[in-house]
C-alpha cells in the first residue's frame, strides 16, 4: 500500500522531540514501535505531515525496580519483553498478561507500552483503506461531518481498543509526561479525555515517557481476560483486568477492575467493584454479579459485530476477578 | 525528503536512498532483490513479511526503512548456508509442511528464532510463537510437526 510522502524526524533528545510535536500541532506524529501509525499512513488515516521518531531518544526504553517496592517502565519498552519481565510479573501480573495477549508475537516485537498506552481509538468506519472509505463521505474522525455509528447524537464513538491500560489502572499506574513546559506525572485514568477523536488529554507538544507502578498490596493478585475474534493478532473486542487485594478472611478486602473495548476510553466498572467489596470471593459461574458488569458497561455502541458482547462481558467481569483472587491465594502476588 | 540509510542484510551493509514511508519489506524487496520475504497483508496481520531484526521475528511490512538504519536483518534467503538447508527448513520439507509455500519464509524464520531461544519449546511456546504466520493452506498441522522435528533435531546435534 502506497503511502503520500511525510517529513521525517530523528530527534536526539527529548526537549527536541517536544519541541517537534510542539512546532506542528496536529500535522506531527510520534513513531515508537509503528504497529499502528504506519497501517494509519497505509490507510490515509493519518493526516500528519511530520512523522517524529523516538528511535534515537535515550532513556525510554529500561523496566527499573524502585526502592519501595514500585516499578517504572519506560514508555519504548516493547510489548514482548514487558510480558518477558519477571520485574513486571511480580509488581503487576495483570500487565504481563495484557503485555503478552496485545497483537501477535511479530508486532509485540516491535509495539511499544507507551504506543499501547496512547493507542488511537478504533472504530469499523475508520480504520479501513481509502477505497473502502471513498464508498460514502468521511466519517467524524476521518475529518468529515457524520459518525456512521452513533447516528443519533453524531458523536465520535470509536472505541479505546488497547489491551495494557485496563491492567494498568487496575495496577493502580501512574504515567509520566514531558513536554515544553516540564514533566508531570498523573494517574493512568487521567490521560484518556473520552473524546473518540482525541483520546488523550495530552498538551500540544507532550511525549509519555514513562508508566510507574506501586509496590503491590499485601495478598493481592491480579489477572487480564481479552476476548478478540482470533486469539491472536485482533484487538480486544473486550478486555477486564482485576486486581483484589484479600483480606483476613480470605474475601475482596479491595478491588480495582477496569475494561477496554467499551467506550473511547478505559474504564473502571465502579458499581462492580463496590458490590464485591467486602465479601466473599464470588463463584466464577455467578449470573447475578455478571448481570451487574454487564449493566454497568452502559450504552455499548457496536462498532465491530459482536451482538453478545454484554453478556460475554458480565461473565468475563466475574471470572477477572476470581482469577485475581486465586493469583493472591497462591501468593503470586500483585 | 529522502535520507541515505545503513541497512545490515544478511551480513552485508548497503547504502540506500530512500522516501521515510518505504517499509524495509519495500527495500528488501525491491531495491535488494531479496524477493524470498513475502508482501501478505501489507498490515502486520499475516507475516508473511516476517524477517529478524536483531535477532527478534517482525512484520517488514511495518518497519520504516529508515527506522531499520543501524540495525542487523536476516531475511529467508540466509537461513540455508552452504547450499545446505537449516533444519528448521529440512524439517518442513520431510514433514510436509509446505503446499503454496506464501507463509513458508516468514513461519521459517519465525521457527528458527523461536527455537535458537528456546531450543526446548514447549507444545504451547511453539503454538503461540507461530500465531502471528497465518496459513491458509496446511491448517498447520504439519507446520507444528514440522517445528517438533526440527526442535528434536537441533536438540540432538547440541547433545
Amino acid at each position: 500500500m502506497r503511502m503520500d510522502d511525510i517529513e521525517y524526524h530523528m530527534p536526539e533528545t527529548l526537549p527536541q522531540a517536544c519541541a517537534l510535536l510542539s512546532a506542528h500541532g496536529a500535522a506531527a506524529a510520534l513513531l515508537a514501535g509503528g504497529t499502528d501509525v504506519v497501517i494509519a499512513l497505509k490507510y490515509g488515516v493519518l493526516g500528519a505531515r511530520h512523522l517524529v521518531s523516538l528511535k534515537r531518544i535515550p532513556g525510554l526504553s529500561e523496566v527499573t525496580r524502585e526502592p519501595g517496592g514500585g516499578l517504572t517502565i519506560g514508555a519504548l519498552v516493547k510489548l514482548s519483553d514487558v510480558a518477558g519481565s519477571a520485574a513486571v510479573r511480580s509488581v503487576c501480573a495483570a500487565l504481563a498478561e495484557a503485555a503478552g495477549q496485545a497483537g501477535s508475537p511479530l508486532l509485540r516485537n516491535r509495539g511499544t507500552l507507551g504506543g499501547n498506552v496512547c493507542l488511537e481509538t478504533r472504530c469499523w468506519f475508520y480504520n479501513q483503506n481509502e477505497s473502502w472509505r471513498d464508498s460514502r463521505p468521511p466519517c467524524l474522525k476521518a475529518g468529515g461531518d457524520q459518525c456512521y455509528v452513533n447516528r443519533t447524537q453524531n458523536q465520535c464513538v470509536a472505541l479505546f481498543s488497547a489491551d495494557t491500560p485496563a491492567a494498568l489502572i487496575a495496577g493502580g499506574a501512574r504515567v509520566r509526561l514531558a513536554g515544553p513546559r516540564g514533566e508531570r506525572s498523573l494517574p493512568i485514568e487521567d490521560l484518556y479525555s473520552n473524546d473518540g477523536l482525541r483520546p488523550l488529554a495530552r498538551e500540544n507538544g507532550e511525549i509519555l515517557t514513562a508508566v510507574t507502578l506501586p509496590a503491590p498490596r499485601p495478598r493481592s493478585g491480579s489477572a487480564y481476560l481479552k476476548y478478540s475474534v482470533r486469539e491472536s493478532i485482533d484487538f480486544p473486542v473486550f478486555g477486564v483486568a482485576a486486581s483484589v487485594a484479600l483480606d483476613s478472611k480470605g474475601g475482596i478486602g479491595d478491588l480495582r477492575l477496569a475494561v477496554t473495548g467499551v467506550k473511547t476510553a478505559p474504564m473502571r466498572l465502579v458499581e462492580f467493584e463496590a458490590a464485591l467489596r467486602d465479601r466473599a470471593v464470588p463463584q466464577e459461574n455467578d449470573s447475578g454479579l455478571a448481570g451487574i458488569a454487564s449493566r454497568t458497561l452502559g450504552t455499548l455502541y457496536l462498532t465491530d459485530t459482536v451482538p453478545h458482547k454484554r453478556h460475554v462481558a458480565g461473565l468475563m467481569a466475574v471470572e477477572a476477578v476470581c482469577r485475581a483472587a486465586a493469583a493472591a491465594r497462591d501468593g503470586r502476588t500483585a | 525528503m529522502k535520507q541515505r540509510i545503513q541497512l545490515t542484510v544478511n551480513g552485508e551493509t548497503h547504502d540506500l536512498v530512500v522516501t521515510p514511508t518505504r517499509t524495509l519489506l519495500d527495500v528488501i524487496r525491491d531495491d535488494l532483490g531479496l524477493t524470498g520475504t513475502k508482501r501478505g497483508c501489507d498490515l502486520g496481520a499475516c507475516g508473511a513479511c516476517a524477517v529478524l531484526l536483531d535477532g527478534r521475528p517482525v512484520n517488514a511490512c511495518l518497519v520504516l526503512a529508515v527506522e531499520a538504519s543501524g540495525q542487523e536483518i536476516v531475511t529467508i534467503e540466509a537461513i540455508a548456508s552452504g547450499g545446505k538447508l537449516h533444519p528448521v527448513q529440512e524439517a518442513f520439507v520431510q514433514q510436509g509442511a509446505v503446499q503454496c509455500g506464501f507463509c513458508t519464509p516468514g513461519l521459517v524464520v519465525t521457527v528458527k528464532a523461536l527455537l535458537d531461544e528456546r531450543p526446548n519449546a514447549s507444545e504451547s511456546e511453539i503454538r503461540e510463537a507461530i500465531s502471528g504466520n497465518i496459513c491458509r493452506c496446511t491448517g498447520y498441522v504439519k507446520v507444528l510437526d514440522a517445528v517438533r522435528a526440527a526442535a528434536r533435531e537441533q536438540m540432538g546435534v547440541a547433545r
